[in-house]
Formats: structure tokens, sequence, C-alpha cells
């Protein structure tokens, strides 16, 4: 059974602080969170947090199409790079 | 392995008993490797003319040109499959092949070196360049954006990054 939506979603309030405060300095700076299970707002939208995989902080940009999802998806806590043959990686 | 060469697939065994093989695809899109036939052994040596018949399950059932029989299929197990560099099709701007990023120095804009690029990764949100930090084995991962790496020099084999505070 989902979430009830009255609760709306789920972030570690710590998450929050870290976002505003960065945010209010204006700085390009990785923000360090533990917290996989914290929903992806609005927001958050352009910064850049470093999302602990239990090894170490993997560096997610939040774009506009990752609003909902949890920022553990976007951590692989397995290994598994596959090959690179023809696969493309594009600057944004 | 040759810098020229890229590893697009491999051969797990033979298919039936007319010379048929199994072959896995390590392309972006699996059927490509069609596309980029002939392909070589990792020294650059034999030529395989590859047409796929089907997909199975972890690849395809493929036909090479050159293999004719069972026995001659079985010895080709365990065989990874290249294409020269050139066969792969030219991108657009701001984009590249994770083959030619892997090996680029990695240096920040005031010229100091970071690192190699060991590996390109994705987990969804943007491409990450793996950076082998010199003389270390510890590695740093940076958002392959337009903010954190300005410069991509191909031709001089050298990256510029301005990565954002904290990762190093």
């Amino acid at each position: 059974m989902g979430r009830s939506v009255w609760k709306g979603p789920f972030v570690d309030s710590y998450v929050l602080k870290k976002a505003e405060v960065s945010r209010e300095s204006g700085r390009n700076e990785v923000i360090k969170i533990w917290s996989r299970r914290s929903t992806i707002l609005p927001q958050f939208v352009g910064l850049t947090f470093g999302v602990y995989n239990g090894h170490k902080h993997i560096p997610v940009n939040v774009t506009e199409e990752m609003i909902g999802q949890k920022f553990g998806e976007y951590s692989p806590t397995r290994t598994y790079y596959g090959h690179a043959a023809d696969k493309k990686a594009k600057r944004k | 392995m040759s810098d020229d060469l890229v590893c697009v697939g491999g051969i797990s065994g033979s298919y039936g008993v007319h010379g048929e093989l199994r072959v896995k695809s390590f392309c972006a899109e699996p059927e490509a490797i069609e596309t980029y036939s002939p392909l070589t052994r990792e020294d650059g040596s034999d030529s395989f003319h590859l047409s796929i018949i089907r997909p199975v399950k972890n690849g395809f059932v493929v036909r090479i040109a050159e293999v004719a029989t069972k026995e001659a299929a079985d010895a080709l197990k365990g065989t990874q499959l290249f294409a020269r560099r050139e066969q792969l099709p030219s991108l657009p701007d701001d984009e590249y092949y994770y083959s030619d990023l892997v090996g680029l120095t990695v240096s920040d804009t005031g010229g100091t070196v970071l690192g190699t690029v060991k590996t390109v990764q994705n987990h969804g949100a943007a491409d990450l360049l793996e950076v082998l930090l010199p003389s270390s084995s510890a590695t740093v991962l940076i958002p392959f954006t337009m903010a954190a790496i300005p410069t991509v020099d191909l031709e001089s084999g050298r990256i510029v990054a301005d990565p954002p505070e904290g990762l190093f």
C-alpha cells in the first residue's frame, strides 16, 4: 500500500536544511547526504547531492524529471559497470 | 588491446548443429552489433562477418560467414568481438563515446593534474566520470556536465574540470 497523500512526501529534515543553506549560499558544492529514503522535491532541482551508497557519496545532479523519486534510486549499492562499447555520454 | 578497437560483444558458444553461434552484445542498442561487422579479435586478427538470425535470451543467434560447422563454432566460445573505432558513427557536439573518454587526463582550471578517467558511469542521473587520482588507487566521481567539465579536448587527450566543492 502506498503512502497516504495527506502526509505529503517524506524527506529527512536535515536534507531540507542542507539544501536550503546551499541554495542561499549559491555556492557550487556537493551536498553530502546519507538519506537515500528522502523524496526528491521541486526545490532540489539544480542542486548536486552526494548520495551515500554505503561506500561513498555518488554525485547526483537533480533535474525536473527526478522529482518524486527517492535519492537512493540514483546511487546504486552494487558495482556493475558493464562494457563501454558504443555507449555515449552527453554533456548537459 | 589497440586504442582503435572497441569491444562490442562476445561469443557465448555454438547454437544448434549447423554452425550458428550465440553472441552477447555490449552495445547501447544490442542489434547495432551487426552494423559494426566485420568484427575482429582483440589483437585485430581474423575477420568475422556477422548477421543476426534471431534474438534469444541474453543475446542473439548469429551466423558468421567464416564459420560453417558446429566444431568451428565451439572453438570460438569465449572470443570477444571488437569493432574498429572508425566504424562507430560520428556524434554531435557535446556527445562522446565512453571509450573515447576513458584514459583522458583530467586537470583543473589552473592546470593542475587531477587524474585520469578510469570509467564512465550512468546511474540514471547525469553521466559521471570516475577519475583515478595520481599515485593512488582512490577514485573520485565528477558529474559530466557543462558546469563541472567545461572543456573536453579529445585531440590533446585532455579534460578541464571545475568540480563542485567537496568532491576532492
